[in-house]
């Protein structure tokens, strides 16, 4: 039982990521393990044998799943039982049961509360895009169920490990290629419109004091505006940079320059 | 970058700054000798000089802000009364001084519970980052409990002659011309716990409202509103094996479970350590934060037992108006709080004695009216003084408040042992120390990229949801 739900997916990620996992019968489980913890109750009764049978520590949970890539979903919504029942029943005060607290986010990578790195070799060199996934996933995980920071487990991972090329090669990229296509769709449009209109060519074009301006303008359009909120939202910054100024102002409009009032 | 600020910010001001001295003697039908360096753009009134007494002040509220007016007036030779409603009043509080407060208010060693030397930062996957390894050995935050604090603010302010009156301040009838007194009307208790106290009244020729976030000075002289945000906390008695961990140790939990625009925290008191969280924008779900907050700390705080639940308002921007006529405000009422750190406790009591020294300085020691200029002069050195600070927090606030990613670069860059010293420097010290630009511009360069590479995940977390 234990290891047939240990093949599914985190319930982070959607059964189609994992299309070779789980067979029929168990995909029923998927759609309880969501994010919200009240619904674990009722599927937790299942595995409550299992997971009541061995001591809630990291370590069992590891030696169970060795291979595994993900995170191991049962135990910790065992455990997670267990823990809110708890708190339901202790009114007033902090928890008082002796179970210990331990982290529920568990990995086989994530070693010593950073990830290991020797674990995401990939063809002699070490697979940035696997650590940033399993970064992704593991904060995911702490979003929609927070956990307890341990002195015991203390984290220490720090994203600057992973290389600058590696992010730029993964985020920037993709959207520069949007961003220089549109600038260019844009510049060819403009270009034949004020060639066509007033005779100058490309090369006359860039000489002229206005066009420089305006190419300016589409330089930073492009590169500020790319969804359609972000006017709104630039509006709204400029406006944010200034609030607390006129908040601290607010007592000197007050006075009036020659009031001798008292 | 703090000189950049204050130039945009004196420029929007309209008095003229009282700094350049060639307008020295520009006042015109002066019968006395001419004011210490007072510049006038307008016609100047000549203040009276009191006659057969001194000048009257009362300070209505005796927290830190009160207790400091009250000392520096008395001092000056003021006849000061200084008006509490509670005198051993437990002010729900963080209770963290910065470590100059300590040496320009001359407060004994012994009203510090604890120094703290370390702290922890938690960003919202639980990263923990150590900082304090920059502070020197002299250096720490202290941590004091209001009403040891508050009461012996007062007891100074009493030996340097002010007079301390136990009573509830009602409100004030504002007098129509420069000389008549403010007649203050509250009620009396006598030192009676409990009971109604009778209604009194007291004339006085200046009022100090420091009487907190609530002012009722600041409604008196129709001082506006400003935005605030509650502060929730429970004090928590843990067991000693996980006391020891705060022996000098506080946390700040950061994260949108936490609170959607400030922070978590566990301070350490005298015997046991202060849980709690703040919001805004999102008051309603103060209890709900609260509970996330102790979940995140279960670990270090598991088999305590709540012995106190409190929560306090905390102005997040000062008042519209925090002068009229002789009546000017200071610490909470004025609403001099920090952003991004939420500190109060050294501003208000700053603000106090600045605002005193004013009116020393504008009566002469006691001997002649004041006026609302004399005032405006607090306002003017407050401003100057303390711009930079409130405005770099602000920054700070705005920046890494925002969002899950902002506050995860945030925690990654508090690793950074020149922010450390930075932060340090700047709090303990409360200047915006320049720095070093070649450090800084290290610094801004981590920053963007600590904050790129937090949006980054996020965009990868985003995707894994749909």
């Amino acid at each position: 039982m234990s290891i047939s739900l240990a093949l599914f997916s985190p319930p982070t990620q959607p059964p189609l990521l994992f299309p070779s996992s789980p067979s029929k019968p168990h995909l029923t489980l998927i759609p309880h393990l969501s994010l919200r913890p009240s619904k674990f109750h009722t599927t937790t009764k299942a595995s409550a044998e299992n997971g009541a049978g061995t001591s809630p520590s990291a370590a069992a949970a590891l030696e169970i799943q060795p291979d595994q890539k993900v995170a191991e979903t049962p135990k910790q919504v065992v455990q997670k039982d267990e823990r809110s029942v708890g708190a339901n029943g202790s009114a007033g005060a902090v928890e008082t049961e002796e179970d210990k607290v331990l982290s529920q986010f568990v990995d086989p990578k994530w070693l010593g509360g950073t990830w290991d790195l020797s674990q995401f070799r990939k063809d002699g060199k070490t697979d940035w895009d696997a650590v940033i996934d399993a970064e992704a996933r593991r904060r995911k995980w702490l979003e929609g169920n927070p956990e307890t920071s341990s002195n015991d487990a203390p984290i220490v991972f720090d994203t600057s490990i992973i290389p600058w090329w590696a992010w730029i090669k993964r985020f920037h990229l993709p959207e520069a290629e949007l961003l220089n296509g549109r600038a260019a769709m844009i510049g060819f449009f403009m270009a034949y419109l004020v060639d066509s209109l007033t005779g100058v060519g490309l090369v006359d074009q860039m000489g002229n004091f206005f066009c420089k301006t305006l190419l300016f303008i589409a330089v930073v359009g492009v590169l500020l505006i790319r969804k359609n909120e972000d006017l709104e939202n630039l509006k709204k910054l400029l406006d944010e940079t200034t609030f607390y100024d006129k908040q601290w102002q607010a007592t000197w409009q007050d006075e009036k320059p020659g009031s001798s009032k008292n | 970058m703090a000189s950049m600020y204050l130039k945009s910010f004196v420029g929007l001001r309209q008095q003229v700054s009282t700094e350049k001295p060639h307008y020295f003697f520009t006042s015109q039908s002066q019968t006395k000798p001419p004011r210490k360096l007072k510049l006038q753009v307008f016609a100047s009134k000549s203040s009276p000089r009191l006659t057969n007494r001194n000048l009257r002040v009362a300070v209505i509220g005796g927290g830190p802000a009160g207790g400091a007016a009250a000392e520096t007036l008395a001092k000056g030779g003021i006849e000061t009364y200084l008006i509490e409603r509670k005198m051993d009043n437990c002010k729900p509080c963080g209770g963290a001084i910065p470590l100059c407060m300590v040496g320009e208010f001359d407060l004994p060693l012994d009203i510090i519970d604890r120094r703290v030397t370390k702290m922890k930062m938690i960003s919202p996957s639980n990263v923990a980052v150590d900082i304090g390894q920059t502070l020197k050995p002299h250096e720490y935050i202290g941590m004091v409990r209001r009403e040891v604090l508050d009461a012996y603010l007062r007891e100074r302010a009493k030996d340097n002659g002010a007079e301390v009156i136990n009573g509830l301040f009602l409100k004030m009838d504002v007098p129509k011309d420069g000389v008549s007194p403010y007649v203050l009307h509250y009620n009396g208790f006598d030192g009676k716990a409990g009971g109604v106290g009778e209604k009194r009244t007291l004339e006085v020729d200046a009022v100090i409202g420091a009487d907190g976030a609530n002012s009722r000075v600041a409604k008196a002289i129709d001082a506006g509103d400003y935005d605030y945000a509650i502060a929730f906390q429970e004090r928590i008695k843990i067991p000693d094996d996980k006391m020891a961990y705060y022996e000098d140790l506080a946390e700040m939990y950061v994260g949108d479970d936490v609170s959607p625009d400030f922070y978590g925290w566990v301070f350490p008191k005298c015997d046991h350590v202060a849980v709690g969280t703040g919001t805004v924008t999102h008051k309603g779900d103060i209890k709900k934060f609260q509970l996330a907050t102790r979940k995140r700390a279960k670990d270090k705080i598991l088999g305590g037992k709540i012995i106190r639940v409190e929560a306090h308002p905390i102005p997040e921007h000062p008042r519209p108006r925090r002068l009229l006529g002789r009546v000017a405000l200071v610490g909470d009422a004025a609403g001099y709080v920090t952003k991004c750190s939420g500190e109060g406790i050294y501003f208000a009591a700053k603000s106090g004695r600045m605002c005193a020294e004013a009116i020393v300085e504008g009566s002469e020691n006691g001997k002649r009216m004041v006026d609302e200029r004399d005032l405006r002069k607090y306002l003017e050195k407050w401003d100057k003084t303390y711009w930079p600070t409130y405005k770099v927090l602000d920054v700070l606030q705005k920046v890494f408040y925002r969002s899950n990613p902002a506050r995860e670069a945030f925690v990654e860059m508090c690793a950074d042992e020149y922010v450390q010293k930075m932060t340090f420097d700047s709090y303990l010290y409360k200047t915006v120390a320049p720095g070093n630009p070649l450090q800084d511009l290290k610094l801004a360069v981590n920053t963007i990229g600590s904050l790129v590479r937090a949006n980054a995940l996020k965009k990868e977390m985003d995707k894994l949801s749909v």
